[in-house]
């Protein structure tokens, strides 16, 4: 009886944790909620800076900006190399500057949807040596999004969680 | 007398037998150190020796020979496109900084290179820096009144011997119009050591066919935008265009890291049965000395040595082997990859450092050291077990 008991507790506790862990989850970030979070003068909505400082993962194809090591890149909603035929792009700022922490060791594709993680900042910043900049990840991880869907502008977005 | 006395005047006492045990050791030690800095030093090269800016304009062609050509010097010149392009670039509001480019011959294998003064500015996001040891730069000089004035790079000034002053051509439709060496750039460890640099003036004024051309030609433009985040507009907009292509040099250089990945799993497969043929072979080797030597160890038995103590000499051998065979090949790989790195220096233009020192060359060494042990334990542990009352029988 005391057997089965510790068990069942045993069950329960691995219940509990995976439940804490989903719930751990970082919130995710869509292109089409920066655009819509832009406004006059290069400012950016209160709803997207209270993101701030957090970890969030943000999903979208790799410009390799920066230097080959991927220590700093931009992550956009289009690919650097295909959509000519089909997509226009907005004229919208649908970049954010990614600073990874010892670059990215990855098999870069321009075609692939890659998952940055990283703390987020919105709002202008100037960096000498990449510029001015509205959105930024710091301190990156990135891995490839198998199966990512790019939200496009009109799109709805899904709430963060 | 120590263990390890024993253990290297038993080795000592198979003078050859050892020697070419620990060169097999070294063999493969040099292969796997020269394969890890030749494969990590290509990346480097190519991290180092790639440009400031963030997108390439030329012609239309591969994306590939449009950053090798202009970037490293490693491919042929792409197409030329019309000086106009530069002036749309040169014009347009969200470029902070727009260079060109004009890809020439070459003098004794070194390419000459026209551009503008701006090739060699500085500015905050530019980790290279351009700086003369002897002379001066050129100025920007009006497209009627070329100077033919050179800057060289510094490999090219040490190669030829080119001093400041000294005019120098190549081939006999040139000697009317020689270049004059007027200052030599410090050393950028990128493929601008291997250039000499001139004004475009005075590249469009050498080519018979540019004198002619009311439009002049170039080759490429480098570009800075203001703004990273314009980027990927003004990379759609010159690739849509018939006429014209962006690469993105990164984007380029990470496509060839990929092959480069794909090149060294093969070298990795290699690699392992290199590890597998040389513990084998040390493994015959000291499997058969223990044989020969069976009717020693009884005897040492005999006069009292333990069965450990024999376990921990046939040991001690083969980590001795191994430690000597590491060493050399540290060193031989290190040579090998000095030899590698000359060669892709001279052929391929990237600087490579092969002397750089890391944690990969202690765990190397004890990596070696623990394979050894590990290819020793089967003939220590026959050494171990082996009876005195049958191997100290008669011979007769």
């Amino acid at each position: 009886m005391l057997q089965r008991m510790s068990v069942f507790s045993l069950c329960l506790w691995l219940a509990m944790g995976t439940l804490l862990a989903y719930s751990d989850e970082v919130p995710r970030l869509t292109f089409a909620q920066l655009v819509d979070s832009l406004k006059a003068n290069l400012e950016v909505t209160q709803k997207i800076k209270s993101y701030n400082g957090k970890e969030v993962e943000i999903q979208g194809f790799i410009i390799p900006a920066g230097p080959p090591d991927l220590s700093f890149f931009l992550l956009s909603r289009v690919s650097a190399i295909g959509n000519y035929c089909c997509e226009l792009s907005t004229g919208q700022d649908e970049t954010v500057y990614v600073y990874t922490a010892k670059g990215a060791q990855l098999f870069y594709d321009p075609l692939r949807v890659y998952k940055v993680r990283g703390l987020f900042e919105a709002g202008v910043h100037t960096d000498p040596a990449h510029g001015v900049s509205l959105f930024r990840l710091r301190q990156a991880h990135v891995e490839e999004a198998v199966g990512a869907k790019i939200m496009k502008i009109g799109d709805t977005p899904a709430a963060p969680r | 007398m120590s263990l390890w006395t024993i253990a290297w005047k038993y080795l000592c006492g198979r003078r050859l037998a050892s020697a070419l045990t620990a060169v097999s050791v070294a063999l493969g030690v040099s292969l796997i150190l020269a394969t890890f800095l030749l494969t990590r030093g290509i990346r480097a090269g190519f991290i180092a020796g790639t440009t400031d800016y963030s997108l390439i304009v030329g012609a239309k062609s591969s994306p590939t020979q449009l950053v090798l050509g202009t970037i490293f010097r490693l491919d042929v010149a792409t197409p030329n496109i019309p000086y106009t392009v530069y002036e749309q670039l040169q014009d347009d509001e969200r470029v902070e900084r727009a260079v060109p480019v004009a890809l020439g011959d070459a003098y004794q294998g070194f390419h000459y290179v026209g551009t503008t003064t701006d090739y060699f500015a500085t500015a905050p996001w530019r980790r290279k820096n351009f700086s003369v040891a002897a002379g001066r730069f050129w100025d920007d000089d009006p497209p009627d009144q070329p100077s033919y004035e050179a800057v060289l790079g510094a490999e090219v000034a040490q190669r030829t011997g080119l001093q400041i002053g000294e005019a120098f051509y190549e081939g006999e439709e040139m000697a009317e119009r020689p270049l004059r060496a007027v200052g030599i750039l410090r050393p950028t460890h990128s493929a601008d050591d291997r250039t000499i640099f001139f004004s475009l003036a005075s590249y469009w004024d050498m080519n018979e066919v540019a004198r002619a051309m009311a439009i002049k030609p170039l080759t490429t433009v480098l570009v800075r935008p203001k703004r990273l985040s314009d980027l990927t507009h003004l990379h759609r907009e010159f690739n849509v265009n018939p006429e014209t292509q962006a690469a993105l040099p990164s984007a380029v250089l990470l496509t060839i890291f990929n092959l480069l990945s794909v090149a060294e799993e093969v070298l990795r497969f290699v690699l392992g049965a290199v590890v597998l043929v040389v513990l084998l072979y040390l493994f015959v080797a000291l499997y058969s000395a223990m044989l020969e030597r069976r009717r020693e160890i009884a005897t040492m038995r005999a006069l009292g040595a333990r069965r450990m103590t024999i376990l921990v000499i046939v040991l001690l051998e083969s980590c001795l082997i191994a430690l000597i065979g590491g060493i050399i090949g540290l060193l031989g790989g290190h040579g090998v990859a000095v030899l590698g790195a000359h060669l892709l220096s001279q052929r391929g233009g990237l600087a490579l450092a092969p002397f750089t020192v890391s944690t990969v060359h202690p765990l190397l060494l004890v990596g070696v050291i623990l394979l050894g042990a590990c290819a020793g334990l089967l003939p220590a542990v026959l050494a171990y077990r082996t009876e005195v009352a049958e191997n100290l029988a008669p011979l007769s």
